[in-house]
């Protein structure tokens, strides 16, 4: 009852106060339709062999599009082996489909045993690859703000939340990170030097440049997808405003004019010749959808509601924050045809969606009673799963391209 | 510099029909606080007209805790209240007879709601203080903003007294 109650109270907030037929939201509840996957002819040796078969088994459920079947009964049927010696993984994994007989792939993976999790990740997106046709996320990386050290730190770890690393230690504090368009790349915003400037780190060298530090607010970054500007909101000219900066020329564009309005946090379109960003024109933080070419932005969110944080994923819908019966929730919109479905519920704080490159998952924060962590989203309807149960407060997550 | 901030004041002022309050003796300096007051507002919205000047460094310079009041704001808003308005002229003051160095006007928002967007929304808060004091004749290039956003709050519940507390503009004197 409660339930319906809310739903009630969201259609009212987000259809009626937007006043025309384009609005409709749908709570997504349909699990999508799973493979049956037999894991039990896999044979491994202890170690890393063991390691390698749990860690397929676990990627091969958390890509949303497996469900593990028992001996015999799997649509699908994954034969191999996992064996280490002498401190060296080989692992050799073949996919069948029951009945048909058919292989649908035949692969082997080696490498050093400390690496097995690297491997089954591999291993898991090839299969995911071979049976769905779609791109696996099991080799992606996630990176998000922590506080395990009392200050705002970035970390980076695997999607399936394990081989948490410590990015910085700058003792300072640390916004809202994104990943450059071939995953190498973060963009930041730090206190390092005092004020808040821009940081860009490239994750394979460690190295970190900053990236803009005019006079007032430097933050927002988001490299576009051809890697050769980013977006991002200053405040240098009076008023925090969206500006696209050229990598190479160090040119700046300024794209919105409002005077009475703050902009944040831009993402770009996937073929990067628009962006969406946060306004708050109407009283209200509301998204808005610009051209780079600074043509006149649209107001793409309803009136009412406050709508933050979004993210546009390569399949093209925009992931948000919105604010609903007193709740940030996770939506998403079809900028196209706006259709809105809300992924979340409940009475607890959803926040700072990121999109998977599967163009299915999505990763945010999760806030209830004041403590945040970090989880991860089926936009098709899977149970959110949490990415880690480290000790900390963790918010602000970003999922890599690749 | 100050006298171009003074004529942008004056043709707001006189474009958006303020000439009743102080449009033709609106004064560069301290005195002219009866004027921004009639200007509730218009200072405020128009914060392009105050382009922000080269940084101070504050990146090993010494930071001195200022006794000036913090200066609070509402819920979402970037609005100078009037409750507030006396506490910035005093700042105005010290800085107009000292005539070294400058501040820097912190901007902060409560915990609700996107990092990203409190940072923006802490930036305009420290902005509007910037502009007010601008208006009372201090130099802007004295006057630098940073955003914390929702990052360094002062207070540390979740209700309504907390959150007012941490809607705030600070100031730091920079030597």
């Amino acid at each position: 009852m409660k339930r319906s109650l809310y739903l009630f109270s969201l259609i009212g907030v987000l259809v009626g106060s937007h006043g025309s037929a384009h609005a409709q939201v749908k709570v997504v509840k349909a699990v999508a339709d799973k493979v049956s996957i037999d894991l039990s002819g896999v044979k491994t040796s202890a170690g890393s062999g063991e390691v390698f078969r749990k860690t397929l088994a676990s990627d091969l459920v958390r890509s949303g599009w497996f469900s593990k079947a028992k001996k015999g009964k799997g649509t699908v049927t994954l034969l191999g082996t996992a064996e280490n010696r002498g401190g060296a993984l080989r692992a050799e994994v073949r996919v069948y489909g029951s009945r048909s007989q058919e292989l649908f792939l035949s692969q082997v993976y080696k490498g050093e045993g400390t690496k097995a999790r690297l491997l089954a990740h591999k291993a898991a997106d090839d299969i995911v690859k071979a049976i769905k046709g779609v791109k696996g996320i099991a080799s992606t990386h996630i990176i998000m703000v922590g506080t395990r050290t009392q200050k705002k730190e970035l970390y980076v770890c695997d999607a399936d939340g394990h081989h948490l690393i410590q990015l910085t230690k700058d003792r300072s504090v640390s916004v809202k990170p994104r990943w450059g368009p071939k995953g190498q790349k973060v963009t930041y915003t730090s206190y390092l030097k005092g004020y808040p400037d821009i940081y860009l780190v490239d994750i394979p060298s460690g190295s970190r440049t900053r990236l803009s530090s005019e006079p007032g607010l430097n933050s927002g970054a988001a490299i576009s997808p051809n890697g050769k500007e980013v977006a991002l909101v200053l405040s240098k000219d009076g008023n925090p405003e969206l500006y696209i900066k050229h990598l190479a020329s160090k040119r700046l564009t300024r794209i919105t004019r409002t005077k009475r309005a703050a902009e944040a946090s831009p993402s770009w379109s996937p073929e990067g010749q628009k962006m969406v960003y946060v306004s708050d024109q109407s009283g209200k933080p509301q998204l808005y959808v610009v051209s780079r070419n600074r043509g006149r932005p649209q107001r793409l969110t309803s009136r009412g509601v406050e709508n933050v944080a979004p993210d546009w994923g390569k399949k093209g819908w925009i992931a948000y924050a919105c604010r609903v019966g007193g709740r940030y929730q996770i939506c998403i919109i079809n900028p196209n045809t706006r259709e809105i479905k809300q992924i979340t519920q409940g009475n607890v704080d959803f926040e700072d969606p990121s999109w998977a490159p599967d163009g299915r998952h999505i990763v945010c924060s999760r806030t209830e009673h004041y403590r945040s962590s970090v989880y991860i989203l089926d936009t098709l309807g899977d149970s959110p799963i949490r990415l880690f149960s480290h000790v900390g407060d963790w918010f602000s997550p970003a999922w890599s391209p690749n | 510099m100050r006298n171009i901030h003074a004529l942008i004041i004056f043709t707001i002022c006189c474009s958006l029909g303020f000439t009743a309050v102080g449009c033709k003796k609106f004064k560069v300096g301290k005195k002219n606080v009866e004027s921004i007051d009639g200007l509730d507002g218009v200072v405020i919205d128009d914060l392009d007209a105050f382009p922000l000047d080269d940084r101070i460094d504050i990146d090993g310079v010494s930071e001195g805790e200022s006794s000036f009041d913090t200066v609070y704001f509402g819920y979402d808003s970037a609005q100078i209240q009037p409750s507030e308005r006396s506490k910035i002229e005093s700042v105005a003051e010290h800085l107009n007879q000292n005539r070294s160095g400058g501040i820097a006007v912190e901007g902060h928002s409560d915990e609700r709601g996107s990092r990203e967007y409190n940072l923006a929304l802490g930036e305009r808060r420290a902005l509007a203080v910037r502009a007010y004091l601008i208006g009372l004749g201090v130099d802007g290039s004295r006057i630098q903003t940073k955003s914390m956003g929702e990052e360094d709050p002062v207070s540390f519940g979740h209700d309504e007294e907390s959150w007012g507390a941490n809607r705030r503009s600070e100031f730091v004197i920079l030597y």
